[in-house]
């Protein structure tokens, strides 16, 4: 008995949803990081629920390389983390203002 | 005919000849760390991305791509394609890349992190020539991440300047933001198709049965490719990192990034989602396109008209400036429009000399440090005459005044619009759009040329300086923005062919 792939689609778009309000909401630099994390996490589930319903593999490969560009991305993310940290002593993303239109 | 036959996965050589020359930089940075070895490390830089473009203007000129000639050539079970479009691209990266290595050598004097600099654009460059390459959501993910990513690091560089990292910040929050959205919208389409390679989604396009998916995750990768040409409603990065990014880098993000970002666009929305199978769904995308490229050329220009800071104008008007490329893919019909795609890729090409030197020349202005606002320019002529020059011919360019090349690209792109818009009568608005958004960029346009060569100078500026690299960026992209007057011909044709070959 399997689960319907509607309900691995539903799963994933909450996910998404949480995630997209976290980062609309969320003020420090990390809890952004980590809400954009659960998002690209919503598309890998609807990847490999979507691999498994069509029957072949390319949904679970690139979720695999999906993973691993999110990890590439933290870093990245981490070291400019780092760096606003060191210019404006704290990590809340709504402090450097500087440029505004 | 050909002397030697090479191997097809040499048609990529022009993206590895990036990819191995950032290797080499790293090979020098990892022998001397410390390297502030300028001649070096730029040379490395430039002699890699004009290889790049040598090659792949070789390719072009032998026939690699065209289907009547040399063929196609579809590499790793088609997730790569080297076709005309690819080369055409590939070629506007590395003349945007050599422009921006040769720039820089007398930008980042003084600066600590030389190496990891020219390695950083090389590897953002070997991104972006390998989104031209892209032939499956997979691989276009991948490289667009490899342009991303890099670019992210170049914006926050100056690690000590708050607007910089303020920039960085900014550029990236949107960035993982977007590309997220752009990676769920793609696991929609695979789950709607159940394949991600572009010709195979195609195929399958509505026989699933999940029409509603396909279209939310359609929309969702626009949402990613308007992130990465800066186009509404992913466009609020762009003036914040342009303005803070050191002004080569600017350029760079600016020209090479937006044309890699218009042809995942364009090969994603030809080849994945022909027109007649999603109109059949229900889902006609060129009326998305309509829509935004009425509304990015439009804000970027108005916002462009008020700014006072000369770096935040040209970035509004980079924003402008997709949103006139974006009518490539508005323009597109069931039976046509191939002519306004190759007016589209003109159109970035051309964009790719004028707008670089209009950054380089901003470089050039930070680089003696006279400010950055409109009155901080004033009579700048009298000191740098050849440099103001060239910031003119870029100005008119870009407003598409005719003897230049800005001209010619929109006025294809006009008579594109009135020729195809018998079948859409909605292209009669973005063709009115894009005269009136024209004539009003000329405005802005014509006040930095006003600034430059007509205000009286600003008292108390010191000598200024001649800069050796940037002055040759400069001037060479200013030849080239003439040059492709009588040399339009060959670029048209190109582009044509190009476009054809892609054909909804």
């Amino acid at each position: 008995m399997t689960v319907a792939v509607e309900y691995y689609v539903l799963l994933s778009a909450a996910l998404f949803c949480i995630g997209l309000f976290g980062v609309l909401t969320r003020k420090n630099a990390l809890m952004f990081l980590m809400s954009v994390e659960i998002m690209l996490n919503a598309a890998n589930i609807n990847l490999i629920a979507f691999s498994f319903y069509h029957g072949n593999l390319t949904g679970q490969v690139f979720a695999l390389f999906t993973m691993a560009l999110a990890a590439a991305e933290v870093a990245i993310g981490l070291g400019i983390i780092l760096v606003l940290y060191r210019n404006f002593e704290g990590i809340d993303v709504t402090v450097p203002a500087a440029m505004r239109w | 005919m050909a002397l030697v036959q090479l191997e097809s996965w040499m048609a990529l050589a022009p993206t590895l000849l990036l990819a191995l020359s950032a290797l080499a930089l790293f090979v020098i940075d990892s022998i001397d760390p410390d390297t502030t070895n300028r001649p070096l490390l730029a040379g490395t830089a430039t002699v890699g991305s004009l290889a790049s473009l040598a090659v792949a203007v070789w390719f072009i000129t032998t026939g690699v791509g065209d289907p009547a000639r040399r063929g196609e050539l579809a590499l790793f079970g088609d997730q790569l394609i080297v076709d005309q479009m690819a080369l055409f691209f590939m070629v506007i990266v590395a003349v945007v890349t050599a422009l921006i290595s040769i720039a820089s050598y007398d930008y980042l004097r003084g600066h600590v992190y030389q190496s990891e600099y020219y390695s950083l654009v090389l590897l953002a460059a070997t991104g972006m020539s390998t989104m031209a390459t892209a032939n499956s959501l997979v691989t276009v993910f991948i490289a667009l991440e490899l342009a991303s990513l890099p670019s992210y690091a170049l914006v926050s560089i100056l690690k000590d300047n708050r607007g910089s990292v303020e920039a960085g910040l900014k550029y990236f929050l949107i960035g993982a933001l977007s590309s997220a959205i752009f990676v769920y919208g793609i696991s929609l389409v695979y789950g709607a198709t159940g394949h991600l390679q572009l010709e195979a989604v195609a195929e399958n396009v509505g026989a699933e049965g999940f029409d509603g998916l396909l279209g939310v995750g359609v929309l969702m990768v626009i949402g990613g490719v308007a992130y990465k040409t800066a186009s509404v409603p992913f466009h609020f990065w762009a003036p914040e990192a342009y303005e803070g990014a050191p002004a080569p880098i600017a350029a760079f993000l600016s020209s090479a990034s937006k044309a890699a970002g218009f042809v995942i666009a364009f090969r994603i929305f030809t080849t994945a989602f022909p027109l007649e199978a999603m109109t059949e769904i229900g889902f006609d995308w060129t009326m998305a396109f309509v829509v935004l490229a009425i509304v990015t050329m439009t804000v970027g220009n108005f916002a462009a008209a008020t700014q006072e800071n000369v770096k935040r104008m040209l970035a509004y008007s980079s924003v402008g400036h997709a949103g006139y490329a974006l009518i490539g893919l508005a323009g597109l019909a069931v039976d046509g429009g191939q002519i306004v795609l190759a007016a589209a890729m003109m159109h970035l090409f051309v964009y790719g000399f004028m707008n670089t030197g209009a950054f380089l020349f901003v470089a050039m202005a930070e680089y003696w440090g006279v400010g950055r606002t409109f009155e901080d320019y004033n009579g700048l002529s009298s000191q740098a005459p050849v440099a103001c020059g060239a910031l003119a011919v870029f100005m008119f360019s870009l407003a598409g005044v005719p003897p230049f090349g800005g001209f010619f690209s929109k006025y294809f792109l006009f008579t594109g619009i009135l020729e195809t818009a018998s079948g859409n009568p909605w292209l009669l608005a973005v063709a009115a759009a894009l005269v009136i958004n024209s004539a009003l960029s000329l405005y802005y346009y014509a006040r930095l040329v006003k600034a430059v060569w007509f205000e009286d100078p600003v008292a108390g500026r010191g000598q200024l300086t001649q800069p050796t690299g940037l002055y040759v960026a400069v001037v060479l992209a200013g030849v080239m923005t003439v040059l492709v007057l009588p040399g339009f011909g060959p670029v048209a044709d190109a582009a044509y062919a190009a476009a054809s070959a892609l054909g909804p």
